[in-house]
């Protein structure tokens, strides 16, 4: 293999004949000797107090070990950015599916029946259910407000603007829960011994933070908690918090019962009690001159964070940070917080925030657009940031974006117009109505503004005496290609075959903590840090006059064998340092939001059928810029995957909620799209390249699941002529809204209104 | 709890070997070749056939072994993910390391990006492989309705469909 | 799974004697499992109340299909997968074949059976409505003997029916004497694969002279079981196929029905969606009797004029010859049947032939014009746009002549719905092709293109 090729082409997944073969193993998957199986009973009552509980006859309950908060050696937390949400429940409970007490047994199927046999009598409170309940603040249910968290971003003054518009546009958007379904339920296996303390194996994203969590709980030093991540079968987010919790139970379970111990949820438990995606509320009101260019704004940008804070701080600044869109805003206020509500906390899932403020953002635009009297093109076109412009955090766009000429290229890839004009004469007669939309936005790369500077993360790659190379970082594969591509990178830096890099298997015992596996930021920021520490590799074998420049693999091979039999081992490591200039300040929040930001033009072709009022999706256009693709295949397999979800977002997955809990926690239930609902995703690169990623990569996870929801609405919208403003848009919703309009026709007949 | 019932003795042939299990009948078959057998490329993702990821050959017949009482799989030859070879699975290739031989279904998989995070892939290959038993030639139509019942959430199915597509390939020319 | 095995007994007779003997023996006690794509869903989930089960799965009693002159026998243990496959039950109850085809996934279909499902009684079964209008009758067998009684009277209530506890159903009987009507199907459900219906409908009918003869409709997920709608049926039989007539069958439906706000959908929803069903069902009516009356005119006319007539659907003059020749045709099916074996049997030289008739995809696409676009936009936007835009085409006319040179003709797509782009993919696609898959892709697109042709010319 000629080395230089590596980045860029389409190497095999490193893990992929394993799991073709059905050899790879998940957490499942795995049995050790002597091991128990553990099962959680939850509270089934939104909020209130524990008065006692029964262990009612009938279950041998002396065979089973039970954990209760008491048994809880340290704090009583899952720890994570403000440690409020209890492992257990003591006395108070807060959401449905609260975790109160667990069980252990040796025979998986005794569990079931004595969850069910635990009798549980509590003291109800009244609850809230909804993000305008919580803020109404009759009645509080966390800190003194029911606010997690509120930011201000304030640029040049709005208040000057409104008397100079041509016209003030107002909109409220809505988002609903969406769970992230991945098809592995979670699960966890844990152990304990009083010399090596706990070790867990689970399906996970962020080993170190169910390190830290595990310390806190148990009151462990560093050295007795040991997090390996298994195989892992999809997380898209679901798997960054929640882990912890389970991981701890099944510690506390360990620790009593003095046996391994398996907690697997099922199906209906995964999906009712752990995290979704955060509810969410956008007003928007802006300023627009004669010819649509906006002059300024206000944004208020709500989410449910539900019953306590954990990651709704850091989604609710994404979503605040791309609230503004890929537009430039001479004036803008935006107000944002998360609030809290009795159901069980939301968290993180793909785009983090994101997806939630452009989904207003640009059916805003399109609301803009109808009200000037121009197309949704020329509204966008009118108002894009340009290179040398600053987005609403003041951030400067240095490279060489050109978001006009972008949407163009998207604009033909679509046959936009030649089509928005096909439908509009089509639609006059047809009971299917056709339509055409897009969304133009941008995602920005890793964590936000001082984030990856906190977070400091080290990397670590090690060359053995045969000359294959290991990657030691705790980014997770779960299928992104975490695996292949930062292979690719070692590969290509070490001018090595793909054959010869293997990454280590993220366990907090054998690699450093390069960070958690989120925020799009595994290729560009660890990326970068796997390819400076390869370099090192080659630096300490060059200038110890091992190897010279060039050299074959073979040469590699000989210079690591000769170090090592020398010093025994030839490890490297590279820690995170931020690229000069950047400037944050997170009391203003204002300066540097990310490193980097991809850019997108979503096109969206549906079907409206009057019959059913259902949608189909009959072609999708997604283009995008996102640096340099390390990966052809994978990355491909990105947006596809991120649009899929996209398109559930928008149109099938509705969490039917009923104080409090998810009722249609089943797949039967809860509608994902299969292969026969999908349409042609079709996916484009454009690729300017971008200083700060490993061989120019920007981020590209978190990007593909931005745009297809508001690209459909829009397309809708333009069938129909029907404004559409929140999400999940089912055909029952249409109806309705179509219902709605027969009767508005109806009442302007009857009552002579024009 | 009610009374326990007696555990039957169930023999059967699994990925072409003659195996006995005793089992309550009522075991799903999923369990059983998980944890008895220990064959653990059936997944379970649901737990109500609707995601796949259980999906075996029963018979040449596919199912999802989730909602199969194991009595009912008596007498029968059941293929995993594991019991596929090079030439289709039914019986392991003379010559052929079978740890490290792959369909050309696997094989296609791998290249297009069809497995992302692997958990769905058992049992979309053990679909795809049905299908194509049946229809050696599937169009894009087929191959998406075979699929219907394997749920993914990584891919969008598009390379997995590709991967199947390019599979059918050597069949069409044949 | 919330269920412990141990808690449950399983017992699987080898012959449906010792089934019906066992239940005979200790009636109720004993619940009977097909294909379990229902009740091992209930006792996964630990919600299954029966303790005892008996396996009906594979009797071979139970797994027939039998086509006497009269009526179709379809063996109660017969799965899904296997309605799908059979020939009489896709050409003659096209309704059930199509339901089967809805249930589920392929590897719910391999295990789900019609009989389970009847039982199973759910007022959402894809199966069901079609039963109903097809008049079906069940055969119950016990130890006391069988005895056949009306699919139409067996659902009591939700989840009740008429069949005694020491009862199995032994065959669903369908009379072969719908061949000749509209038949009429849609399911709608929250996906198109693996999803539970919020409404389904089933529908006969059978036209003449602009009026409905006959019409036999039923709807699931609208009660509490699966509901014939005889009332709706009786405002539109022997009604004139009119504006009228579909405004008032919207109605009656809308009344006869009553569905449920649920987890699945909402009531409103459920009779505004079957009212447009019905009205959708009426609409296919109508052309079908339009077609019918061309169809029957075309039949009547020389063989020369019949030919000529056919030949602008496709350029083949044997398709067309043959075509004629088969004359006449009872319906249009028939027709598009005949079509499709006929071109599917011609010689090269006619495909050929046939594909010479077409105008080149890029001639015909006249690319957007710029001149169009609104005069608001600006130069340098327009010229972005009109760049890609050219490109397109340039490609397109490109890949066209490449075509052209590699197979010496013009490149045959069906392109009713697609874009240039997906065009251009195809071709290029196409590009790959060897000579002889090629020719038969290209062939398979003419044949698409005359169906659609062939619909238009009879609908004129």
């Amino acid at each position: 293999m000629n080395a230089e090729s590596i980045v860029g082409t389409p190497v095999p997944r490193k893990e992929g004949r394993d799991k073709v073969t059905g050899r790879a193993r998940y957490v499942d998957d795995i049995t050790l000797p002597g091991m128990w199986f553990g099962a959680t009973v939850r509270s089934s009552i939104a909020r209130g107090k524990i008065r006692k509980i029964t262990f009612t006859p009938g279950i041998p309950w002396d065979e089973f070990v039970v954990v209760s908060a008491k048994d809880i050696p340290g704090k009583n937390c899952v720890a994570l950015i403000s440690d409020d949400q209890p492992c257990l429940a003591g006395e108070a409970i807060n959401h449905p599916e609260e975790p109160i007490l667990l069980l252990a047994h040796p025979n998986r199927h005794l569990l079931p029946q004595a969850v069910a046999a635990v009798a549980i009598e509590y003291e109800p409170l009244p609850a809230l259910f909804t993000m305008e309940e919580s803020e109404r603040q009759n009645l509080i249910i966390w800190g003194s407000d029911n606010i997690f968290k509120k930011y201000l971003i304030e640029k040049g003054n709005v208040d000057s603007v409104w008397n100079q518009a041509a016209y003030i546009v107002e909109g409220e958007y809505t988002t609903g829960a969406q769970e992230q379904l991945y098809i592995e339920n979670n699960g966890m296996i844990a152990t304990f011994d009083e010399e090596r303390g706990i070790t867990v194996w689970g399906s996970l994203q962020c080993p170190y933070y169910v390190h830290k969590a595990l310390m806190k709980l148990c009151d462990l030093p560093e050295n007795k908690v040991r997090v390996v991540q298994m195989e892992t079968g999809g997380a898209f987010g679901g798997k960054e918090d929640y882990p912890s919790m389970i991981a701890a139970h099944a510690a506390l379970l360990a620790m009593k019962a003095g046996k391994p111990v398996k907690i697997i949820y099922d199906r209906m438990e995964d999906m009712v009690a752990t995290t979704k995606r955060h509810p969410s509320r956008t007003r928007h009101r802006t300023a627009v001159d004669r010819d649509g260019k906006i002059l300024g704004g206000e944004i208020e940008f709500v989410i449910d964070g539900g019953a306590y804070a954990t990651l709704s701080s850091v989604v609710l600044s994404r979503g605040t940070i791309h609230a503004g869109g890929p537009y430039y805003w001479p004036n803008i206020r935006i107000r944002a917080k998360a609030v809290a509500t009795n159901a069980p906390p939301h968290g993180a899932f793909r785009g983090f925030g994101a997806p939630q403020s452009l989904f207003a953002m640009e059916r805003h635009m399109d609301r803009i657009a109808a009200v000037v009297g121009i197309s949704p093109v020329e509204i966008r076109r009118r108002n894009f940031l340009k290179s040398g412009q600053n987005t609403t955090t003041e951030q400067t766009i240095h490279e060489p974006i050109d978001l006009e000429q972008f949407l163009g290229r998207g604009l033909a890839l679509a046959d936009y117009r030649a089509k928005k004009e096909q439908f509009r004469i089509d639609n006059q007669s047809e009971t299917r109505k056709k339509g055409i939309g897009m969304a133009t936005f941008l995602h920005g790369a890793g964590f936000t503004g001082s984030g990856e500077r906190y977070l400091a993360s080290v990397v670590g790659v090690e060359a053995l005496a045969d000359g294959r190379v290991r990657v030691l970082v705790s980014s997770t594969e779960f299928g992104q290609g975490t695996k292949t591509v930062l292979s690719q990178i070692a590969a290509e830096e070490l001018g090595l075959p793909f054959a010869d890099v293997e990454m280590a298997q993220p366990d907090t015992e054998a690699v450093p903590n390069s960070g958690p596996t989120v925020a799009s930021r595994t290729v560009m920021v660890v990326g970068k840090l796997v390819q400076s520490a390869a370099h090192g590799i080659q630096q300490t074998l060059t200038a110890g006059g091992f190897l010279k420049k060039p050299y074959s693999p073979g040469e590699f091979r000989t210079a690591c064998a000769k170090y090592i039999a020398g010093h025994g081992e030839l490890k490297s490591w590279a820690k995170y340092e931020a690229p000069p200039g950047i400037f944050w300040d997170d009391e203003k929040y204002r300066g540097e939001a990310y490193a980097a930001y991809a850019w997108a033009v979503y096109i969206a072709e549906v079907t409206v059928d009057l019959v059913t009022y259902s949608v189909t999706v009959d072609d999708f256009v997604a283009l995008q810029e996102v640096g340099r693709v390390l990966h052809p295949v994978l990355a491909r397999g990105q947006i596809i995957g991120g649009v899929a979800q996209g398109i559930g977002y928008a149109l099938y997955e509705k969490v039917v909620w009923q104080n409090g809990r998810m009722q249609n926690g089943q797949m039967t239930n809860y509608i994902m799209p299969t292969s026969a609902d999908l349409p042609p995703i079709r996916v484009y690169f454009e690729e300017l390249g971008n200083v700060h990623g490993a061989f120019g990569a920007k981020g590209i996870g978190e990007l593909p699941i931005d745009g297809p929801a508001p690209a459909i609405v829009n397309a809708i919208e333009d069938a129909l002529g029907v404004p559409l403003n929140s999400i999940p848009l089912l055909p029952e919703d249409i109806f309705e809204a179509l219902q709605d309009r027969v009767q508005e026709e109806h009442f302007r007949a009857t009552q002579g209104v024009e | 709890m009610t009374a326990e019932r007696p555990q039957s003795e169930i023999a059967f042939e699994v990925n072409g070997e003659a195996r006995t299990v005793y089992a309550y009948p009522m075991a799903r078959l999923l369990d059983v070749l998980r944890h008895e057998l220990g064959l653990t490329g059936p997944k379970e993702g649901c737990g109500e056939g609707e995601c796949g990821s259980c999906s075996v050959l029963l018979d040449g017949v596919l199912v999802n072994s989730c909602l199969v009482p194991v009595l009912q799989a008596e007498g029968t030859k059941v293929v995993t993910i594991e019991g596929l070879t090079q030439n289709d699975g039914f019986k392991k290739q003379e010559g052929v390391n079978p740890e490290l031989s792959m369909t050309a279904l696997q094989q296609a998989l791998v290249e297009c990006g069809g497995a992302q995070c692997g958990i769905c892939t058992p049992g979309i290959i053990m679909a795809a492989t049905h299908l194509l038993r049946k229809n050696p030639t599937p169009n894009a139509g087929e191959i998406r309705e075979a699929l219907a019942g394997n749920l993914c959430r990584c891919t969008g199915y598009a390379q997995i469909c590709e991967a199947v597509a390019k599979a059918a390939v050597p069949e069409r020319t044949r | 799974m919330k269920a412990n095995p141990a808690d449950y007994e399983l017992v699987a007779p080898r012959n449906l004697s010792e089934v019906v003997a066992l239940l005979a023996k200790q009636p109720g006690m004993w619940l009977p499992i097909a294909g379990g794509t229902d009740l091992m869903v209930q006792y996964s989930a630990g919600k299954l109340a029966a303790r005892r089960l008996v396996s009906l799965w594979n009797l071979p009693e139970l797994r027939r299909i039998d086509v006497a002159d009269s009526e179709v026998s379809i063996g109660s243990g017969c799965t899904y997968a296997d309605l799908r496959e059979h020939g009489v039950i896709e050409r003659e109850f096209p309704l059930l074949a199509r339901a089967a085809r809805w249930t589920g996934s392929v590897a719910n279909q391999n295990r789900g059976t019609l009989g389970g499902n009847i039982v199973n009684a759910s007022p959402a079964a894809d199966s069901l409505p079609a039963l109903l209008v097809y008049d079906a009758e069940l055969v119950l067998i016990s130890m006391r003997g069988e005895r056949r009684v009306l699919y139409g009277d067996f659902h009591l209530g939700y989840k009740k029916t008429l069949l005694a506890p020491d009862e199995l159903i032994l065959a669903i009987c369908l009379p072969r004497r719908f061949s000749r009507y509209l038949q009429y199907s849609r399911k709608v459900g929250a996906r198109n694969a693996q999803a539970i219906s919020k409404v389904c409908v089933a529908a006969l009918g059978h036209s003449a002279d602009g009026s409905v003869q006959d019409v036999r409709i039923a709807a699931g997920s609208v009660a509490p079981v699966p509901l014939r709608l005889p009332k709706t049926e009786d405002a539109i039989r022997e009604k004139p196929l009119d504006a009228a007539l579909l405004r008032m069958a919207r109605q009656v439906a809308a009344s006869e029905v009553h569905p449920i706000d649920d987890i699945r959908s909402t009531a409103a929803y459920r009779s505004a969606v079957v009212g447009n069903l019905i009205v959708e069902f009426l609409q296919l009516l109508k052309s079908e009797a339009r077609r019918l009356n061309a169809l029957q005119r075309w039949n009547r006319l020389s063989l020369e004029s019949a030919v000529q007539e056919a030949l602008p659907c496709c350029g083949s003059q044997a398709w067309a010859r043959k075509l004629a020749e088969r004359r006449p045709y009872t319906d249009f099916a028939s027709l598009i049947a005949a079509s499709d074996e006929i071109w599917n049997r011609l010689d090269e030289l006619d495909w050929l032939e046939a594909f010479s008739k077409h105008p080149r995809i890029g001639d015909r696409e006249a690319p957007t014009s710029a001149s169009s676009q609104s005069a608001s936009w600006s130069r340098q936007e327009q010229g972005a746009v009109a760049d890609t835009a050219e490109q397109l085409r340039s490609a397109l006319v490109e890949a066209n002549s490449e075509y052209e040179r590699r197979f010496g003709r013009i490149f045959i797509v069906c392109a009713t719905g697609k874009s240039a782009t997906e065009m251009l993919d195809i071709l290029r696609g196409r590009l790959q092709n060897d000579e002889a898959t090629e020719l038969r892709a290209a062939a398979e697109e003419q044949r698409k293109i005359t169906n659609l042709r062939l619909e238009k010319w009879l609908s004129q």
